[in-house]
């Protein structure tokens, strides 16, 4: 039987059953006596094996196989799932994701250690109930409470299910951006003709665009899920080697995100767990001191809000001061102690953003200098998202970002500045206003409108990109209303074109390179328009 | 007239492989399930010629799909999949009324003819 057309079904099956082992163990750290996860983590490594066997893949065998004994000893022979077990397993995740790879790549399989088979079964629970290799540290494990009443397992797929590659998903959503391109070009030629045929026949084919666009979205969706057991084994190893004990709470793991969207968090996400483990999380006694439990949590939460994600990030560990901040960045030259001055507590914590700046008292190897928050601050821009802290001193710190469903085809207002059109993703913009030239006060060289009881700073989207200023001759200002750190801002306009459905392409060099410019986009007639990034140009 | 055939268990590998091998054999798959709880209802909605049942299975092991299926149907001819170094499970699935085994990694020949005299006999 001619097996090599089984391997990549092999591949993909087997990396599921290796995220959901991984999954597993985490939970069992957390209540290791769940029987349905205990159940179910044989299940995986039996299942394992059995396919590696199908495929002859000795090497992948022998490690599934010490990992389903392993785990038959603690199923029927009364071993408990401790540390040590947890340790052992994982480090079999390792191995066979290691060995996979060969596979993946038609080399020979690395034989895995000799003598991992053997402490699997030699593995006896030390007498404390702790790790057996002395060398490491002795730090509690970082305890996961992973919704553990569902014990997750890939139970294959339903028949009637295909799997495809990822680059088709993505051709399929070039091709349908092409055509919501395209049906705008057909709209504006029906237009012209003045063709009622021709209309009906566009406005049709819209329609069937907007549900095929909405089904190549649903199948580009994947869950959250995907990405979280990496989270939970890099929080684990952190908590460990920082010798912190916490718990690590999971939240919506079943919402659905852009496949794009999801690649893209893992490292934002990663460092803002490291962040919270290794500088907000404070050593037991020290919460102890502060009259907190000694056991922090860190809890990463998603949720969807209408058509954007909400991911947050929170620990309960010791918060940031906005005032401590301002004044590191006056002493580390990032700001002047007038700019530090007129910062709000929001936009003091989004000091951390600014390239080089760290508030961390010392380094550590886990993550590094504090180098990187403007690297996520960045890639969630780069998402369309939005990046918020808030922090309270002694009671925790949460990164909340807000990102857009999907990159790929979005909804922005057209604005006209000059001879020039502009496209602001809907995402960034809270409202649209007409004001009044009379309603605009001044303050000071500021000039500001109230907005419900709040003054708003105006700006000039024309001062901004270099063009002519507006006349309004009629008295009335449009403007839009975005928010830049953490503060609404309106933004005038010479003109509110109106909403817009736009493919967006991101820009080649040099363009790229350009702040303020988050891609391109081609309308109906051909013309081309710039999508602006609000945050980053303000 | 082919005889029908349902395919049950969790790994969607393991189906297709059997799937395969039991189409080149001439057999019509007339349904699939990935646990246990899904065998015996779809059981119930098809009721195949023959059925091939894995042991270790999530929502129900394939010991206890059996014996809902001998339960519903005592006339049912199902052939347990299983893995070496479990035949304290044999024996238990042959008391509930299995017909055959077949052993895990399949070999095709073997598969077919334990299939043909779980068909026949």
């Amino acid at each position: 039987m001619d097996m090599s057309q089984y391997k990549n079904l092999f591949l993909s099956e087997s990396r599921e059953y290796l995220r959901a082992i991984s999954e597993q163990v985490v939970t069992l750290e957390q209540s290791p006596t769940e029987k349905g996860a205990i159940d179910s983590l044989f299940r995986g490594a039996h299942s394992l094996k059995g396919m590696a066997a199908s495929m002859e893949f000795g090497d992948v065998v022998t490690v599934a196989h010490g990992m389903e004994d392993l785990m038959v000893r603690v199923r029927e022979g009364g071993l408990p799932f401790d540390a040590g077990v947890a340790d052992l397993l994982l480090e079999g995740v390792d191995l066979i994701d290691l060995l996979l790879n060969d596979v993946e790549a038609d080399r020979e399989t690395t034989p895995p250690p000799g003598d991992y088979a053997q402490r699997l079964a030699e593995y006896t629970p030390s007498p404390q109930g702790k790790k057996q290799e002395a060398a490491q540290p002795v730090a509690p494990p970082a305890q996961i409470a992973a919704e553990p009443e569902k014990a997750q397992e890939p139970t294959g797929e339903a028949s009637g299910t295909v799997r495809v590659k990822t680059e088709l998903l993505d051709h399929l959503i070039n091709l349908t951006g092409e055509l919501v391109t395209n049906k705008h070009r057909l709209l504006n030629i029906g237009r012209e003709l003045e063709s009622p045929a021709l209309n009906d026949a566009v406005s049709e084919t819209a329609k069937l665009l907007r549900a095929l666009h909405d089904e190549v979205m649903k199948v580009r969706l994947m869950p959250f899920e995907a990405i979280c057991d990496r989270f939970q084994r890099s929080v684990r190893t952190l908590a460990k080697k920082s010798g912190k004990d916490l718990q690590f709470e999971l939240e919506g793991r079943d919402i659905g995100l852009d496949r794009g969207t999801l690649e893209q968090l893992v490292d934002p996400l990663n460092h803002l767990l490291r962040n919270a483990v290794d500088h907000g999380m404070e050593q037991g006694a020290e919460r102890v001191a502060a009259g907190k439990p000694p056991k922090g949590v860190v809890r990463l939460s998603v949720s969807r809000d209408r058509d954007r994600i909400l991911i947050t990030v929170r620990d309960d560990g010791r918060g940031m001061d906005p005032r401590q901040m301002i004044e590191a960045a006056v002493r580390k030259g990032v700001i002047t102690p007038e700019e530090g001055e007129v910062l709000s507590p929001r936009q003091a914590l989004m000091l951390v953003c600014i390239p080089g700046f760290s508030t961390a008292k010392t380094v550590t190897d886990v993550s590094g200098r504090g180098v990187g928050m403007d690297a996520v601050n960045a890639a969630i821009q780069k998402l369309g998202g939005s990046l918020v802290i808030d922090s309270e001193p002694g009671q925790g710190s949460t990164f909340t970002l807000r990102l857009p469903m999907t990159v790929a085809i979005i909804h922005a207002l057209m604005v006209q500045c000059g001879k020039v059109k502009s496209a602001v993703p809907v995402t960034a913009v809270h409202r649209t206003v007409e004001l009044n030239r009379r309603q605009v006060e001044t303050v000071g060289k500021r000039q500001m409108f109230q907005l419900d009881g709040e003054a708003v700073p105006l700006l000039s989207l024309n001062r901004i990109l270099g063009l002519p200023l507006g006349r309004f001759p009629s008295g009335i200002l449009p403007l839009f209303v975005t928010e830049a750190k953490g503060r609404r801002v309106g933004i005038v306009v010479d003109r509110l074109l109106g909403q817009h459905e736009l493919f967006v392409k991101p820009l080649g060099r040099p363009l790229s390179k350009i702040a303020g410019l988050a891609g391109g986009a081609t309308l109906g007639d051909g013309e081309i328009v710039t999508i602006l990034d609000m945050a980053d140009l303000l | 007239m082919a005889s029908t055939v349902m395919i049950v268990d969790d790994s969607l590998f393991m189906r297709k492989m059997l799937r395969d091998i039991l189409e080149e054999e001439g057999y019509r798959i007339a349904a699939e399930a990935s646990d246990g709880e899904e065998a015996v209802a779809r059981y119930k909605e098809f009721r195949p010629d023959l059925t091939t049942l894995d042991i270790v299975m999530p929502n129900k092991t394939g010991i206890e799909a059996l014996q809902e299926i001998m339960a519903f149907d005592p006339a049912a001819r199902v052939v347990m999949c299983s893995a070496i170094g479990q035949e304290s499970l044999t024996q238990a699935a042959a008391q509930a009324g299995a017909k055959a085994f077949i052993l895990k990694p399949f070999n095709p020949e073997l598969v077919a003819r334990v299939l043909k005299e779980a068909a026949e006999g």
